[in-house]
């Protein structure tokens, strides 16, 4: 809530569906892998030319949820991105939901287990 | 064209995420528009790959671990000229190694260095920011750590922020 505190933001999204709904002042989409979101480590122009884009979405926007789909195209296979980093485990709540699938919807209704009791004595 | 980079996700991390997506509601979105030029702007830039100096407090991701539910909502202050090796990335969601190999994957300060040269923008914030990707109850980044970190940017005078995903 940068924005709320009078700075200007803009937000680069790989997942533009979910940050939209989150709902941002300024969002740039580009189809590139988790990760990576500015290209290929050592790939200096096209990381430029991807900050240089979502930055000029900052100047064009007039109103609240404006959203632009940068052009660029990532230059290998999803299945390629997907076998690098195929040795890295999963993050420990995708590991959960593995195990216990029956947690999956907990994530679709927001009732987070034990945590929103803390979060509650707390108050 | 459409975006959709679910396709470089495997079957379970992108069911958790369409589960997110689905579940978010927003609200009334702020909006401050840009006062200046882009040309005149000091911009600093947010990463969202867990990033912290190996001089700083490190992510806690023992706690999500123990917690999956649970994400660190503190930040982290990356000043300009951080290395490689002077940090480390601890988001547990992602491929760290691209971002490790080359900070500017995730945190493009020597990029925005060049476009700062080029006249693109006009100076960069002596100071850039790292939080953590995956933080479910979004409380404490919301109340604590955004305005925390909104503060240090204006006094710094930055005129503008890019938030990196990760």
């Amino acid at each position: 809530m940068l924005e709320a505190s009078g700075i200007p933001t803009v937000s680069l999204s790989m997942i533009p569906d979910l940050t939209r709904t989150v709902g941002v002042p300024r969002l740039a989409g580009i189809s590139y892998p988790m990760g990576r979101p500015l290209g290929n480590p050592h790939d200096a122009n096209g990381q430029r030319a991807v900050l240089r884009a979502m930055l000029e979405v900052l100047p064009r926007a007039t109103a609240p949820d404006t959203y632009v789909e940068l052009p660029f195209i990532w230059p290998d296979s999803p299945a390629k991105a997907r076998n690098e980093s195929k040795d890295v485990p999963p993050s420990p709540i995708v590991e959960l939901v593995t195990r216990k699938p029956w947690l999956l919807p907990n994530l679709y209704s927001g009732r987070i287990p034990r945590h929103q009791e803390e979060l509650c004595a707390k108050d | 064209m459409s975006i959709d980079s679910y396709r470089f996700l495997d079957f379970a991390t992108r069911q958790v995420m369409k589960a997110w997506a689905s579940r978010e509601r927003a609200g009334v979105i702020p909006f401050t528009p840009l006062e200046k030029t882009l040309s005149a702007c000091m911009v600093a830039l947010v990463s969202t790959a867990g990033v912290a100096r190996n001089d700083d407090r490190p992510f806690d991701q023992d706690r999500e671990r123990r917690d999956p539910w649970w994400g660190d909502p503190s930040f982290r202050v990356i000043p300009l000229g951080t290395q490689e090796s002077d940090c480390r990335l601890y988001h547990l969601h992602i491929d760290p190694r691209f971002g490790q190999a080359d900070l500017d994957v995730v945190l493009p300060m020597r990029r925005l260095t060049e476009l700062a040269q080029e006249g693109i923008v006009s100076q960069v914030a002596p100071r850039h920011y790292s939080v953590m990707g995956y933080i479910l109850e979004p409380d404490a980044l919301v109340g604590k750590t955004a305005p925390a970190i909104a503060e240090r940017m204006r006094a710094d005078g930055v005129d503008a922020a890019a938030l990196v995903p990760a």
